[in-house]
C-alpha cells in the first residue's frame, strides 16, 4: 500500500467552500449516481489507493480490471472503488463486454508493454473489436462516464490533468476573478494516437 | 362549488418568469393584490446542480431540468422534438428550448444583459426592413434602467466603453473583469482586426447585491449557476412573494374569459395536475409566458366569440415567430495556450456588427468567443482521435487549453408566413395540443449568417485554427420572438406600444412575443424593461382609478 500518496482530489474536495457545503456523500447517495453503496467507505480511503490491491475485494476479475486500466492509463495508482463502479458499469453496457474485458487482460497477461500506447496498439492489430472497450475503458476513468452515465463527476481524471489551470464546472474555488490571471502554458505534445480515429460526434445542447 | 371560486385579484398574471415576477414584484410592492398562475411546479437551485452533475451530457441546457406531464417543455434541440413540433425548409433552425418551471427559463441563461440600439426599434424606418416597433427607445430608457437595477447588471463606464444604447445612469454594477482568455481574444481583434471586442453587460454580480453572492466563476452559468451570484426570475418571485404577491404553481391556465361585449376580460381558468378546473377573476390580466406559450394559450382560448382565438382580430397572433439565429464553430488554436473555462461563461463580444448601413440588406449580428471550459470535450475529441495513456493526458491538457468556440446572434425578420398553430397530432397529459412552428429562415437572416461564416473563417485563420467544427446549418438562440407582435395598426398587430392587446382593454402580453424586430443580443433586458413599463402602467390605472 501507498499509504503516503498524495492525492489531489481529497485536497480538491476540501479546498472548495462550495464543495464544502454540499454533502459530497448525499449527492453518492442519488439513484444516477452509480457509487452508491460505497459511500460507506468513506472519503477519506480516497488517500490510500493502489491498484490491484486487496480493496477490490479479493475479485480476481475486478482485480485484472484494475490492471488493466493501470496500464491503459499510465498510471500506477487508480482508486479501486472507482474502478469497481465502472467495471460493473462497463459490464451493463453490452453482453460481450465480459468476455472482451477477460480477451483484453489475457493480452495484457501474455505479452510485455513499454506503455498504455503499445498495448492499445497490440490490441487493435489482435481483435480490432476490442477498440471499443478500450474507449469504454478510457471514458470511464477520464470522463467518469459509463454506459452513458455519470459514474464520478469531479474525480474524473480529465481533471486531475487540469487541475493546474481549471476548476471542473459548479466546483471554482479561486474566488472572485482568479480567471484574470494567466494559467500555464501547454506545449504541443509529440504522442501519436494509438488507435485508429473513431467518429466524433458533439452532442446536442 | 370549490372554495376556489374565490380566487380573484386586482391583477391575474399567467406565468412567472421573470416577466410576470417582475411585474408581480413591483404591484404588489405599491399595495395591488396580484395572482401569478404558474404551469409548472416551484423548484429550488440545489436540486438542479445535483442534476447537472450527475448529467452525462453536461452541454445539454435542457438536461437537469425534466419537465412535469402538466406542463411540459422541450426535452433538447433536436427535431424531431417531443413536444415542440418545428416543420419548413429551416425547422432545425426554430428547435427552441425553455423551461416551465417557477421562475422561467432565466434558470438557465448566460445572463447577457444589452438594451437594444435606438435603431432596433426603427428598422423599417431607418433601413426599409421588417417593421418599426410602437414605442421608441428613449421610451423605454428609464425602464431599461430599473431592469438593471432589479437583476443587478454589471456593465462598462460608456465613456469608457459605449455600447451604443444611451444611458441615463451607470450600470449599477462596475464590469466584470474578463478572462485570460477573452483578454487574449480581445488583443488579437484589436491587433489584427479593424473590429473591437467590449464587455457584455451581464446580470452577474461583481460584488454582493440584492442578498446575493459575487461571481466565483464556476463556469456553468448554463445550464444552472450554483451559488446564485447570477439574476433569475426567481429571486423576483421571492421578492414579489415577501411583498404580498400570491403564486400558485402547477396551475396551467387553458382559457381566458372574456364579457359579453369581448372588450375586457373576465377571467383566466386553469387545470390543476388532475385537471380538476379552476377560474381565477382579476381587473387586470397579464399573460407572460413566454413567447410560445403565449401565443398557444390565445389560441387555445379561441371559442365563438373569438373563433380564431383571443387578442387575434388581426390574424396575427401566433405569426411572424423569430429568433437569433446561430453560426457557431468550435476549433483548435494553434496559437498560446487560453484555457478558455476559467470565469464565466459569456462575458466578451465582437459588436462591430449590430448595426450600419448595411441592415437594408443584412442582418445584424454580435459575436461571443464563448468561455467555456472545455476539458470534457477535449478528452471526448483526444479519445475519438485514438489516443490512451500519458499521450492521451498530453492532449487532454492541451485541447482543453487552445479549444476555440464562436458562435453568432444573427437577427431574424417578423414574416407572417412563420407561423406558432396548435397541433392537431399530439396533446399533453391535460389534453391541451403541443405548439407546431413553420419555420423558413429569411433570406435577411441567411446573409447574415453567410457574412459571420465569412468573419469565422478570417478569425480561425488568424489563430491558426485546426480540427474546425461547424454546428451544421442554423441552430436556435432559444430567443424566440414576435408571436403577439406589437404595431401601432390593430390591422396588423396584437398588442400596442404599452403592450396592451388591441382587442381587449384589461389584457397585457409581457413576453418577447410583443416584439416587432428582435435586434441583437440577449433578449431577457428588453423583456423585463417591457414588463416594468407594463407594471408601470397598471400601476397608473389601477391607482388613479
Amino acid at each position: 500500500m501507498t499509504k503516503d500518496r498524495h492525492c489531489p482530489l481529497v485536497d480538491l474536495h476540501v479546498s472548495s467552500p462550495n464543495a464544502m457545503r454540499l454533502n459530497r456523500l448525499m449527492r453518492m447517495s442519488r439513484r444516477d449516481t452509480l457509487m452508491t453503496g460505497m459511500a460507506g467507505m468513506g472519503v477519506m480511503a480516497a488517500g490510500s489507493v493502489v491498484a490491484a490491491e486487496p480493496s477490490s475485494g479479493g475479485d480476481p476479475e475486478l482485480e485484472r480490471f484494475m490492471k488493466l486500466s493501470s496500464r491503459l492509463t499510465d498510471r500506477p495508482s487508480l482508486d479501486p472503488r472507482i474502478g469497481k463502479a465502472l467495471y460493473e458499469r462497463i459490464l451493463q453496457s453490452g453482453p460481450e463486454r465480459k468476455a472482451q474485458l477477460s480477451k483484453l487482460a489475457d493480452l495484457l497477461d501474455g505479452g510485455t508493454y513499454e506503455n498504455a500506447s503499445a498495448f492499445a496498439k497490440a490490441v487493435e492489430q489482435a481483435d480490432p473489436a476490442l477498440k471499443d472497450v478500450i474507449h469504454d475503458l478510457m471514458t470511464g476513468w477520464y470522463r467518469g462516464v459509463a454506459d452513458g452515465k455519470v459514474v464520478v463527476y469531479r474525480s474524473a481524471l480529465m481533471f486531475d490533468v487540469t487541475k493546474d489551470a481549471i476548476y471542473p464546472k459548479t466546483y471554482a474555488a479561486g474566488g472572485p476573478f482568479y480567471w484574470t490571471t494567466q494559467p500555464p502554458e501547454v506545449d504541443k505534445p509529440t504522442g501519436a494516437p494509438a488507435l485508429s480515429p473513431s467518429k466524433f460526434d458533439v452532442e446536442p445542447t | 362549488m370549490s372554495s376556489d371560486q374565490n380566487l380573484s385579484a386586482d391583477v391575474v398574471i399567467v406565468g412567472s418568469g421573470v416577466a410576470g415576477s417582475s411585474i408581480a414584484n413591483e404591484l404588489a410592492r405599491a399595495g395591488i393584490s396580484v395572482i401569478v398562475l404558474e404551469a409548472g411546479p416551484r423548484v429550488d437551485r440545489q436540486h438542479f446542480v445535483d442534476n447537472f452533475r450527475n448529467l452525462e451530457n453536461k452541454p445539454s441546457y435542457q438536461g437537469p431540468f425534466p419537465s412535469t406531464p402538466w406542463a411540459e417543455h422541450p426535452p433538447n434541440q433536436i427535431t424531431p422534438n417531443k413536444y415542440l413540433h418545428t416543420s419548413g425548409p429551416n425547422a432545425e433552425a426554430y428547435q427552441q428550448v425553455y423551461l416551465r418551471m417557477m421562475g422561467g427559463t432565466t434558470w438557465h441563461w448566460a445572463g447577457c444583459a444589452w438594451r437594444y440600439l435606438p435603431s432596433d426599434f426603427e428598422l423599417k424606418t431607418r433601413y426599409g426592413q421588417g417593421r418599426d416597433w410602437a414605442l421608441k427607445y428613449d421610451d423605454l430608457e428609464p425602464f431599461y434602467y430599473q431592469a438593471e437595477v432589479m437583476m443587478g447588471v454589471c456593465g462598462p463606464d460608456p465613456k469608457v466603453e459605449d455600447l451604443g444604447s444611451p444611458r441615463q445612469q451607470p450600470y449599477p454594477m462596475e464590469a466584470l473583469p474578463i478572462s485570460y482568455a477573452a483578454q487574449q481574444f480581445r488583443k488579437l481583434i484589436s491587433e489584427k482586426t479593424p473590429y473591437r471586442v467590449v464587455h457584455e453587460p451581464q446580470a452577474r454580480n461583481t460584488r454582493p447585491y440584492d442578498g446575493r453572492p459575487t461571481c466565483e466563476g464556476h463556469n456553468n452559468c448554463m445550464p444552472i449557476c450554483p451559488i446564485g451570484a447570477m439574476y433569475n426570475g426567481g429571486y423576483s418571485v421571492y421578492h414579489a412573494e415577501a411583498a404580498g404577491a400570491k403564486f400558485i404553481p402547477n396551475a396551467v391556465v387553458y382559457k381566458i374569459e372574456r364579457d359579453s361585449a369581448n372588450k375586457k376580460v373576465t377571467a383566466v381558468h386553469y387545470y390543476d395536475p388532475d385537471k380538476g378546473s379552476h377560474r381565477v377573476t382579476g381587473k387586470y390580466f397579464v399573460v407572460a409566458a413566454h413567447c410560445i406559450e403565449t401565443a398557444k394559450l390565445l389560441l387555445l382560448s379561441a371559442d365563438e366569440q373569438s373563433p380564431d382565438g383571443v387578442a387575434n382580430s388581426s390574424g396575427h397572433v401566433g405569426r411572424n415567430m423569430m429568433d437569433h439565429t446561430g453560426v457557431q464553430v468550435t476549433f483548435i488554436s494553434g496559437d498560446k495556450a487560453l484555457w478558455p473555462g476559467r470565469g464565466p461563461l459569456e462575458t466578451n463580444v465582437i459588436d462591430n456588427f449590430r448595426d450600419g448601413d448595411w441592415r437594408g440588406d443584412r442582418g445584424a449580428y454580435l459575436v461571443h468567443m464563448v468561455d467555456d471550459n472545455q476539458v470534457d470535450f477535449a478528452t471526448q475529441l483526444a479519445i475519438s482521435k485514438g489516443y490512451v495513456g500519458k499521450d492521451l493526458e498530453d492532449q487532454i491538457r492541451y485541447l482543453a487549453s487552445h479549444t476555440v468556440r464562436l458562435f453568432s446572434h444573427n437577427e431574424a425578420l417578423p414574416d407572417p408566413d412563420n407561423r406558432l398553430t396548435l397541433s392537431t397530432t399530439h396533446k399533453d397529459a391535460l389534453g391541451i395540443p403541443h405548439p407546431d412552428v413553420y419555420y423558413k429562415l429569411p433570406e435577411y437572416t441567411v446573409r447574415s449568417c453567410e457574412h459571420t461564416r465569412g468573419l469565422f473563417k478570417n478569425l480561425i485563420g488568424l489563430m491558426h485554427g485546426t480540427d474546425e467544427q461547424w454546428t451544421p446549418g442554423y441552430f436556435p438562440q432559444d430567443h424566440p420572438s414576435g408571436s403577439t407582435i406589437m404595431g401601432v395598426d390593430p390591422k396588423d398587430s396584437v398588442v400596442d406600444g404599452h403592450c396592451r392587446t388591441h382587442d381587449h382593454e384589461n389584457l397585457f402580453i409581457a413576453s418577447s412575443s410583443v416584439f416587432s424586430t428582435v435586434g441583437t443580443g440577449n433578449i431577457t433586458l428588453t423583456v423585463a424593461a417591457l414588463a416594468l413599463r407594463v407594471a408601470d402602467t397598471l400601476k397608473k390605472e389601477l391607482l388613479h382609478a
